[in-house]
């Protein structure tokens, strides 16, 4: 009986043995097998990562043309929705083989990932791609974004600036003008509201919607979120007066139970005539706009002007490359490509959100795009715009400033006390490093 | 033959050279659990005790209760505290009554009561996430069926509210769980004894009798279980919360699940996490003994 057992016991260890060390051959092949890829300069696969959004599907539908120029470099896009965006990109960066070799990265990212080492500086590529690229053509709001202490880690990708857009026609029938200031927003938007149509659909929900729609009022009545050596200035007078007004607008003018909208509630309401007025994506103003969008019979009746007072709210994505990818050329080849002059007009042209200023001016004389005046307003939109955060944990201090103004819209929180704590945790969140 | 190599076998099983066959048994299943659950637990009982942050690699250190101290300092987390408390007892009350009413209705059905019963069941089946998507549609204030069905009656709530809107999640949760509490319910009455009841109806007791002098005091143990199961489970809950509210308006719907969730999945400190979560767990773990111990020293007089 023990020599049977001693025997299952060896015959045990030896099947351990045997699968152990072939999962070692494993990982010596294909190991080879990549360096020798590398060597022998053989077709390169990028895996990239990118939002379900239209303006991925816009780069996805010009990767034939990519590869026509270039056809070694294979782009593998792999889209996901929003939530899992960061999640996948922060394990790529840690691990020790990494998923994605080009990534998008959003501006509230920005900081962490690149302070952290995560994101490859793009410096030396940008010098080398010379005049014909023309870096300094991008916007400078959307420039100084990408720079994280005084390195340049992204190239912008598209923008999502906020504008007003309204309904021209309701503006015409009550003999308004774009409002220039918060207090004639208010007016207008008082003027505009009656029982069939509210004047304003607004995005008071929790976290990023409120504070980023709440942060263009902020910057109209002349306040600010950082001080330009990044210190929270949120505690003020501006900031105060801000949230009550907007407290006071929404309770007279936003559709009833509207307080947690975000964006596609607010845009519902104004593509079918609920509402006449929404601080938005400038780039939505085409999709409103489009007969066979949406909007249906409203189409051609919606404007887009600057936010009152003329400094925006600034959203951005950007491209990235990883600092563990070991395609780093291939991926700034991409890169290169698609943000070049000559492609982002076709981008753009196609309905991609702009970024470079000269294909803002030549996308407004073209046949195809959408129109001289609307290039000229994302181009002063874009002039003039910050973002929510710039610094370490942005994504955090958004979140909790977004949640203490959300409980001062739902009345569980005076303005006073809402502005005191956002700006004490924006404070103790950014500054926590520091 | 066979069976007599087999019955040798089974006589000889205690004999063994190293380990005795029982354990050599539990093993594999020791081995998973150890993998499965021991190990992510003791996990996190360390990180909790150190500084670590997805976000910041290099970041590692030990910083002793430091972790648990920002998390208990933290305002949020003791909002969180209150709305899951607040959620729980609304919801897993809510169920037991209605639980109860469903099982009392349905034990004294005599036709189709299986039919019934499974028509009644199929919330049950339903992914809580899908649950939650459901109802952030029918009770939309933009096109929700039911509020519109309401709005023609004259009827006008906003189901998510900062006031209401807790309450419309625990109502949620009622329409999902209910079920499951009658079940448990059910195959309780279903066990009863028949002699104290026929006893009850010689003696001419009326209904109201029977139900709270007899069949709640014999369901006790079976009320005890289900109750407990349900609330462990609302505690839990997060779903409904990151699919209809994410924790607003405001702070009206931060339970403690997705505030965890949010401090080590989206703002990836996954040590105060950790530590958040080991607190909750202790706190329920003490609250489920004083329940235990209450119940059993209440049957023991």
């Amino acid at each position: 009986m023990k020599k049977k057992w001693t025997f299952r016991w060896v015959s045990i260890l030896l099947i351990f043995v045997v699968i152990a060390s072939g999962c070692g051959n494993t990982e010596e092949d294909s190991g080879n097998e990549e360096s020798a890829s590398q060597e022998s300069n053989e077709p390169v696969v990028l895996r990239a990562i990118m939002e379900q959004v239209p303006d991925s599907d816009i780069v996805q539908s010009m990767l034939e043309d990519f590869n026509q120029e270039y056809p070694d470099i294979t782009v593998d896009i792999e889209m996901l929705p929003y939530d899992q965006m960061r999640e996948k990109i922060l394990s790529s960066f840690l691990a020790p083989d990494p998923v994605y070799d080009l990534i998008v990265v959003d501006n509230p990212w920005m900081y962490d990932f690149a302070s952290e080492g995560f994101l490859e500086p793009l410096d030396g590529m940008i010098q080398e791609a010379g005049d014909a690229y023309n870096y300094e053509d991008f916007a400078a709001p959307l420039r100084q974004i990408a720079e994280v202490d005084g390195q340049t880690y992204a190239i912008p990708f598209y923008n999502y600036a906020l504008g007003l857009i309204y309904r021209e026609d309701l503006f015409e029938e009550h003999a308004l003008n774009p409002p220039e200031s918060i207090d004639e927003l208010q007016n207008h938007i008082e003027e505009l509201t009656t029982d069939e149509i509210a004047g304003t659909a607004m995005q008071p929900q929790r976290g990023y919607k409120i504070f980023e729609e709440w942060a263009n009022w902020l910057f109209a009545e002349g306040g600010a979120i950082q001080d330009e050596s990044g210190n929270i200035v949120l505690d003020s007078p501006e900031a105060r007066n801000a949230l009550t007004k907007y407290i006071e607008t929404y309770n007279a003018s936003a559709p009833e139970d509207s307080i947690n909208w975000g964006f596609d509630e607010a845009m519902r309401a104004v593509s079918s005539g609920q509402a006449a007025t929404m601080l938005s994506y400038n780039w939505m103003l085409p999709t409103l706009n489009n007969p066979d969008g949406a909007a249906g019979d409203l189409a051609g009746r919606f404007a887009l002007t600057e936010v009152p007072g003329g400094k925006s709210v600034l959203g951005a994505w950007y491209w990235g490359i990883p600092a563990n990818t070991e395609q780093k050329d291939a991926a700034w080849t991409f890169i290169e490509w698609i943000t070049s002059p000559e492609q982002d007009l076709e981008r753009v042209l196609n309905g991609g959100a702009p970024i470079r200023m000269s294909v803002m001016e030549e996308a407004g004389s073209h046949e195809d795009g959408f129109g001289e005046d609307y290039y000229n307003t994302v181009k002063s939109i874009l002039e003039n715009a910050s973002p929510l955060a710039d610094g370490p944990n942005a994504e955090e201090m958004i979140q909790a400033v977004g949640t203490e103004l959300s409980e001062a819209v739902a009345g569980k929180k005076s303005v006073d006390q809402a502005i005191t704590d956002a700006s004490n945790k924006a404070r103790e969140i950014m500054n926590e490093e520091k | 033959m066979r069976k007599n190599e087999v019955m040798s076998g089974v006589g000889k099983r205690i004999v063994s050279p190293f380990i005795s066959f029982e354990w050599r048994m539990m093993i594999p299943l020791l081995l998973l659990m150890a993998v499965i659950v021991a190990y992510p637990l003791l996990y996190s009982i360390w990180i909790s005790f150190r500084n670590i942050e997805i976000i910041k690699p290099s970041q590692n250190d030990f910083v002793g209760f430091g972790q648990f101290a920002t998390a208990l300092s933290e305002p949020l987390f003791w909002i969180a505290v209150k709305n899951t408390f607040t959620f729980l007892v609304i919801a897993v009350s809510l169920e037991l009554i209605l639980g109860l009413v469903l099982a009392l209705a349905l034990i004294k059905q005599k036709r189709f009561s299986n039919v019934i019963r499974a028509i009644l069941l199929t919330p049950i089946f339903v992914t809580p996430v899908a649950v939650g998507l459901m109802f952030r549609f029918l009770l939309s204030t933009q096109f929700g069926l039911i509020t519109d069905i309401l709005s023609r009656l004259g009827i006008h709530i906003d189901f998510f509210n900062s006031n209401t809107a807790l309450l419309s999640i625990a109502m949620i949760d009622v329409w999902q769980w209910t079920p499951f509490m009658m079940l448990m319910l059910l195959a309780g009455l279903e066990s009863l004894p028949k002699e104290p009841f026929e006893a009850a109806y010689v003696e001419g007791a009326s209904s109201w009798q029977v139900l709270t002098r007899i069949t709640i005091p014999l369901l006790k143990p079976v009320i005890i279980v289900a109750v407990l199961i349900r609330s462990l489970d609302a505690l839990k809950v997060f779903e409904y919360v990151y699919a209809i509210t994410r924790g607003g308006p405001g702070t009206a719907t931060e339970t403690l699940q997705y505030y965890i969730y949010k401090v080590g999945f989206g703002f990836y400190r996954l040590s105060e996490a950790a530590a958040s979560a080991w607190i909750v767990v202790l706190m329920v773990m003490l609250l489920v003994v004083v329940f235990l111990w209450r119940t059993a020293r209440g049957e023991s007089r």
